[in-house]
């Protein structure tokens, strides 16, 4: 092997570094090769030992290097890993403590929550009356309107007026209807997505903390 | 009989090699060679790494027709080699104090 050879061999072990890195590496040996003189050529490739093992000095060197500039990353790491070696025992003994101040909070959480459910499921349900009744009742109106003017044809005047005015009712009734129609087409979609949104939203920030996590160790 | 030789000694030591006169390379792999058995492969890394940490600049040199890569010691490695040398100093007097009996100090 000459000192192109070896040179091209350290190259390709150093391939995985970036691009700086392995310049300043191989310009270092280039040089030292240089200083040694043509001469010693045989000798510095014989010192040096295998390019590969030279690169892999450099390697570790730099995955060491590089590991430091992270001082948050390397420092959760250990602490989470302390977590989960906490002993069975102290974790009994701490779920024990818990439990007087665990059980009135979890009762309360668990109001709060019910609580938020009743107040969703009444306000759906007066959204449903509005929508179903308003409509309903301008119907039934116009009908009830239109029925009773026959009872008055013994005064044709009004009973073509109460018929004109049922009638009028039923239109409206039954334009009311499609709005009604027009607007749950518009808004439960969204609204439905909405909640399904926020539904999903604490479990979805645990999945992404999980998968950040899992990043790192890497 | 040798010791190994850890990576702070070996900053140490490259420190106050450097903090002679600044060097390049071979030279400073060639000074420490003659009092210590290292390979001709463990100084690239050192010296990489001191540069990073700011204890080391470099500049280039012509020579002989071709840029040669000085190395220079900076403040900040001046400071962290004051702390190399008191560091050395107790730790010496620990060992000799066992080796010989105190004789030391």
């Amino acid at each position: 092997m000459n000192r192109t050879e070896y040179m091209a061999a350290l190259r390709r072990a150093l391939a995985v570094l970036p691009e700086e890195e392995r310049a300043s590496a191989l310009r270092y040996y280039e040089e030292y090769f240089d200083d040694a003189g043509p001469e010693n050529e045989q000798k510095v490739i014989a010192d040096l030992g295998a390019p590969e093992q030279v690169a892999a000095q450099i390697l570790a060197d730099y995955r060491e290097v590089a590991a430091v500039p992270q001082p948050g990353g390397a420092a959760t790491q250990p602490q989470k890993r302390r977590w989960r070696g906490v002993s069975p025992w102290l974790l009994l003994v701490l779920v024990l403590l818990a439990i007087p101040v665990g059980i009135p909070l979890a009762g309360v959480l668990l109001g709060l929550i019910a609580a938020a459910l009743g107040v969703l499921l009444s306000v759906v349900l007066v959204a449903s009356v509005f929508i179903v009744i308003i409509p309903l009742c301008l119907l039934a109106a116009g009908v009830i309107l239109c029925g009773f003017s026959f009872a008055l044809w013994g005064a044709p005047a009004s009973a073509v007026t109460t018929l004109g005015c049922g009638l009028a009712l039923f239109a409206l009734g039954i334009l009311v209807t499609l709005l009604m129609v027009k607007l749950c087409t518009l808004f439960i979609p969204p609204l439905f997505r909405l909640l399904v949104a926020a539904i999903r939203w604490p479990f979805d920030r645990i999945r992404n903390r999980n998968h950040k996590t899992g990043g790192e160790t890497e | 009989m040798s010791y190994p030789i850890g990576s702070s000694l070996l900053d140490g030591i490259v420190l106050a090699v450097v903090e002679r006169e600044s060097t390049y390379g071979y030279r400073i792999t060639q000074d420490v060679q003659k009092v210590l058995e290292i390979s001709e492969s463990t100084l690239y890394p050192v010296l990489r790494r001191l540069q990073k940490d700011g204890c080391l600049t470099t500049y280039d040199e012509a020579f002989a027709g071709r840029n040669r890569r000085y190395y220079k010691i900076t403040e900040h490695g001046r400071a962290r080699l004051r702390q190399h040398r008191i560091d050395w100093q107790n730790y010496r007097s620990g060992i000799d104090a066992i080796f010989f009996g105190g004789e030391s100090q």
